[in-house]
């Protein structure tokens, strides 16, 4: 075989040498002849009924139009799995920092004293911010009936029977906050008719062919009229999976005819953006006197804010991985998705993946501890190995290192080897 | 309006400005120097650094008045023509570039560093890029990159130093 160019070389990435000359280009760096510029206007209530009145922002001078819910030519929806945002809010919003209104101007401070002028009515409405409080009955609805939206279940062998046959159970609670990606670009963009008369987003995203349906259906033109320019993007870490300004300056540039800039500030960009989802962990695990694990029950209830996104995806891969890579032979792990009335969670590295560890690790060093055993020799006596299966009946058939890690680790952290 | 006056890049310009403007404002929408990255607007980031005579400030903490008659460097202005700066040339090597946008203030910061200290340790790089966030990298690549630039710039003329 001919030895390989590329795979197993170092090279340089393609876009390094413009990146590091300051010539790469982002959103925010583009300006087109005649552009104008938008600014939204977000909610300030967590929940609440809305009224807008846009006549005296609508007269201040620069003020081209300013968008509300009745401008939205298509569907006044999106959403990755679900449709449950809306483009712009039509009578309700569900957090703080919902997108009420966009005001476009022949400037920035033109656009920013329009919103300014913009008035809204709340008629505020019982919310809910924590998840518990939010399975309730009788708890405030977000959408529709019920603020579950989705319900992982996972059963092995018999949990009842694993537990009798345990010389130490520990039962904790954890929780993890929720977690911003902070990439470094706040999210920008222009948008603008080509001159196939096709209307142009040029935004940094995750997810462009995604993008191009999502603003097809809210401007209600067909999805090849849409096109999505994706120039450097400014980290995203998950962040950029959902629709924050694609929508409002494609509508505006629909609706004006003009090029439509926006750049958010940092606080807006953590306003528009998702969150990491915040995890309560309710764990029971029980172990042998020779330090074997038995059984497992887990809870995890995940706060979704006041839209899905990737909630399902999320909570089942917190699900999945509850058991961290140890053998257990009997698991229940029931994990749920809920809305709230908090900022929305979604896709960050990891998703999900990261916050059950934060549980499962300190399980296994309360469990050491019980036992009176190196809580290193503890995992590697649990360890996934080649042939093990998980929690969700799959067979390792092939590489699980995970012992070498483990040893590694364990040296260097309790033996000061190098 | 204020009427100012600023090198930059080894430029003169006079430029009318408004008095809210940021030294930013006059390098991304007037000069269309759109290297010079905002991250936060508030001095937290680092991405708008700049070197001011000498110095490196957050351009967006600077008002354009208070740059009157002062000499800046952005990242334009870092690369003699096709040439990469040694400090570029060490960022693109080690792969301390990823998603690009910190890396434009962090070449500004490396740059007055080593122009103050030729050979700076560890812990000094990481003191001089103490001012400018990164979300991809995790640090460790950059400061092997400056440590790096730091032997070629020492090495002399081939290096791409003048």
């Amino acid at each position: 075989m001919e030895p390989l160019n590329i795979v197993g070389n170092r090279v340089i990435r393609v876009d390094g040498r413009a990146k590091v000359k300051g010539e790469a280009l982002y959103p925010q760096d583009i300006y087109l002849e005649g552009m104008l510029y938008g600014k939204t206007l977000r909610s300030e209530k967590p929940h609440a009924y809305i009224q807008v009145e846009i006549e005296e922002g609508e007269k201040t001078p620069g003020v081209v139009k300013i968008l509300t819910a009745k401008d939205v030519t298509g569907q006044n929806h999106h959403g990755v799995l679900f449709k449950d945002h809306e483009v712009l809010c039509s009578e309700r919003v569900r957090r703080i920092g919902d997108p009420i209104a966009f005001v476009i101007a022949t400037s920035e401070k033109a656009a920013c004293e329009g919103l300014a002028k913009i008035k809204v009515r709340y008629t505020e409405l019982p919310a809910v911010f924590d998840p518990v409080e939010a399975i309730a009955k009788d708890a405030p609805k977000i959408h529709g009936e019920s603020n579950i939206i989705y319900h992982y279940r996972c059963r092995k062998g018999n949990v009842e029977e694993g537990f009798k046959n345990c010389h130490v159970i520990v039962e904790r609670e954890y929780k993890t906050s929720m977690v911003d990606h902070a990439f470094l670009q706040p999210e920008a963009g222009v948008a603008y008719w080509d001159q196939e008369g096709n209307i142009v987003v040029c935004a940094a995203t995750q997810y462009p062919h995604f993008d191009q349906l999502e603003v097809a259906e809210a401007l209600g033109l067909p999805k090849e009229k849409v096109k999505i320019i994706n120039p450097a993007v400014g980290g995203a870490f998950g962040g950029r999976e959902d629709i924050t300004l694609q929508i409002h300056l494609a509508l505006g540039a629909y609706l004006t005819g003009k090029a439509v800039k926006a750049v958010y500030s940092r606080e807006e960009s953590f306003y528009a953006h998702a969150k990491r989802h915040p995890i309560i962990m309710r764990y029971k695990t029980g172990a042998s006197k020779e330090g074997k694990l038995l059984a497992m029950e887990a809870t995890l209830i995940g706060d979704t804010g006041a839209y899905a996104s990737w909630a399902v995806n999320v909570m089942r891969k917190a699900g999945v991985h509850a058991t961290g890579p140890y053998e257990i032979p009997n698991v229940k792990i029931d994990s749920y998705a809920v809305y709230t009335n908090n900022p929305f969670c979604g896709a960050m590295r990891g998703f999900g993946a990261t916050q059950v560890p934060i549980a499962s690790e300190q399980q296994m060093d309360i469990l050491a501890q019980a036992l009176g055993m190196d809580p290193v020799r503890f995992r590697l006596f649990n360890c996934f190995r080649v042939g093990s299966e998980t929690a969700n009946g799959q067979i390792l058939h092939e590489s699980v290192p995970l012992e070498r890690c483990i040893e590694a680790v364990g040296q260097r952290l309790f033996h000061g080897l190098r | 309006m204020v009427h100012i006056r600023l090198t930059v890049n080894g430029k003169t310009y006079g430029l009318d400005v408004e008095e809210g403007v940021r030294l930013i404002d006059v390098l991304r929408d007037q000069l269309r120097l759109t290297g010079t990255k905002e991250g936060c607007g508030e001095g937290e980031c680092g991405a708008c650094t700049v070197i001011m005579d000498g110095r490196t400030v957050n351009s967006c903490l600077v008002m354009a008045f208070q740059a009157d008659g002062s000499d800046i460097t952005t990242i334009e202005g870092i690369a003699k023509g096709g040439t990469l700066h040694p400090i570029q040339r060490a960022f693109l090597e080690v792969g301390a570039v990823q998603c690009g946008f910190c890396t434009p203030g962090m070449v500004l910061s490396a740059k007055a560093l080593l122009d103050k200290n030729p050979e700076p340790t560890r812990e000094e790089i990481r003191e001089g890029i103490s001012g400018n966030l990164c979300r991809c990298t995790g640090y460790h690549k950059i400061v092997d990159a400056i440590a790096l630039a730091s032997s070629y710039i020492r090495g002399g003329k081939e290096d791409g130093t003048s």
